[in-house]
């Protein structure tokens, strides 16, 4: 690799700390390419301080659509920086850059969004629920850590691995989506009984008397929570429903079949 | 109980330094565990706080930003839940959950319009990134960051403060049969944020693995998810190395 050393690990390190700000502004139109370019920015500065043209040019083209998982930015910043410091084509970078965001985003959300937040927040409530302040203080500080300890760690990764992480990641790529996508879901079905609470009224029976909450529960306790979560997936995913709607329809549902004695409160 | 003008602003504040973590969605203090807590530190009852930070972070458990959507706020749900509940010791903490869905939902239109509204600011970005100015770029950055701060920390302040005295008098109307309905409805609305991360990650592959993590968890006592965690963490990894063997190659990351 050519021409090394216009970055120093101090300038890494700052740029996963910079990387906090990857989402700034978002936009529907074009996502986070803002605040994306501002983190290239930063490195760009360093990398092209006598090309004033180049530097120009790589501000522009990562002004284009990106969408990918905040902590997870940093790697393809690391990476990114490596590239343009060793005088890469710039449509060979932009390539690896618009061919990269999406399996990052698909792996940060399983790794942050569906399994850390949960894992942490669980934890945390368990404690909060008996006022305990412990839970929340916990989660603040753990959060502290988790935002800015794996960003270095990233983005040092993608710097170190350079082109070679292009191989490794197209190789791994499908097989990493997939074992994420395992642990997401199954994590979303272990919250499932924890995290929806629906009963029917206890007085509700049918003829005979017996209660109707009674027969589900000795089907399998939660079953309802676990149909209830299912059903809103179908409404969603194939019958486009929004969840601004559902969460309409289920405040009304609520308060009538509440006032009817069908749900228990 | 009434919320001081100092109150008002010390919930503002808090809001803003959330607000700004709630556009970046780098160290989860937008979560109703960070903004219900502290919110029941500035108003002074630390207990409720605590109570409300739980039942908040649990409705929103789901309710997540995933694929650049925007699900009703949890940032000012969890800050109302903890004033309305300390500001009307009638309700429980359940049913000032349900109230504070309207300014969760109000916040979401919000969160929408500026969506909507800073593609005007990558416009003026890209005039920044065509001269090589990335100072430039920076300043319009933040400056979009401040904009979305300032409006949390003014919608919570009208919210909490300056609206209080109306917020009594319309909670002190409501029938206690409403009350009860938003309770249940507190209670099913993690369903939805549930099912919103199926939409995005369940495929007809990985199906099983949710049924698989739901009857361990409703069989096995757990005190948290954390078990659970790890043994899908280990399936994950069996999986990952599987999907190696077949390929020839089984570099790890």
């Amino acid at each position: 690799m050519a021409s090394r050393g216009k970055l120093t690990k101090k300038d890494i390190d700052t740029l996963a700390v910079l990387s906090i700000f990857e989402q700034v502004p978002f936009s529907y139109e074009r996502m986070q390419a803002g605040g994306y370019t501002c983190c290239m920015g930063y490195v760009l500065d360093k990398i092209y301080a006598d090309d004033p043209e180049q530097k120009a040019d790589a501000l522009k083209r990562n002004m284009t659509f990106i969408n990918t998982e905040p902590h997870m930015a940093t790697f393809m910043l690391g990476l990114q920086a490596s590239l343009e410091e060793a005088g890469e084509d710039r449509d060979l970078i932009m390539n690896i850059r618009n061919g990269l965001f999406g399996p990052f985003a698909g792996l940060g959300d399983a790794i942050f969004w569906f399994t850390l937040l949960p894992v942490t927040a669980t934890i945390c409530c368990s404690m909060a629920a008996e006022g305990n302040p412990l839970g929340p203080i916990i989660y603040i500080v753990l959060w502290f850590l988790l935002a800015i300890l794996p960003r270095i760690w990233f983005c040092r990764l993608g710097y170190k691995l350079g082109t070679k992480a292009v191989d490794l990641i197209a190789d791994n790529a499908p097989a990493i989506a997939k074992a994420a996508g395992i642990l997401g879901v199954l994590v979303v079905g272990g919250l499932i009984p924890s995290y929806v609470a629906f009963a029917f009224n206890e007085g509700l029976v049918l003829i005979g008397g017996v209660p109707v909450q009674g027969i589900f529960d000795s089907v399998l306790p939660n079953i309802l929570q676990l149909g209830i979560v299912l059903l809103f997936w179908f409404l969603m995913k194939k019958k486009n429903v929004s969840s601004v709607t559902l969460i309409g329809i289920i405040l009304v549902a609520s308060v009538v079949l509440t006032y009817f004695n069908i749900l228990a409160y | 109980m009434q919320i001081t003008l100092v109150q008002g602003i010390l919930l503002a504040i808090m809001a803003f330094v959330a607000g700004i973590d709630n556009q970046t969605e780098a160290f989860f203090w937008f979560r109703p565990m960070t903004t219900a807590f502290l919110a029941g530190l500035i108003l002074g009852d630390v207990q409720l706080g605590c109570k409300c930070a739980a039942i908040a972070e649990l409705a929103f458990a789901g309710l997540l930003t995933v694929g650049g959507t925007v699900p009703p706020d949890a940032l000012v749900a969890g800050v109302m839940t903890t004033v309305i509940a300390y500001t009307n010791p009638s309700l429980t903490p359940e049913a000032a959950l349900g109230v504070s869905f309207g300014f969760a939902l109000i916040m979401q239109y919000v969160g929408v319009g500026t969506n909507t509204f800073y593609a005007y600011f990558h416009k003026a970005m890209d005039k920044k990134a065509e001269a090589g100015d990335v100072k430039g770029l920076w300043r319009i950055a933040i400056g979009s960051l401040s904009i979305k701060a300032a409006i949390y920390a003014i919608v919570v302040f009208l919210s909490a403060y300056a609206m209080q005295d109306v917020m009594q008098t319309v909670v002190n109307v409501f029938p206690e049969w409403i009350v009860n309905g938003l309770s249940v409805a507190g209670g099913i609305m993690p369903a939805v944020g549930l099912a919103q991360l199926l939409v995005v990650m369940m495929n007809n592959s990985n199906m099983p693995y949710l049924f698989i993590g739901f009857v361990a968890a409703t069989t096995i006592q757990m005190g948290n998810i954390l078990p659970l965690a790890i043994v899908g963490a280990a399936i994950a990894v069996l999986s990952y190395m599987n999907k190696g063997s077949e390929g020839g190659q089984s570099d790890g990351i």
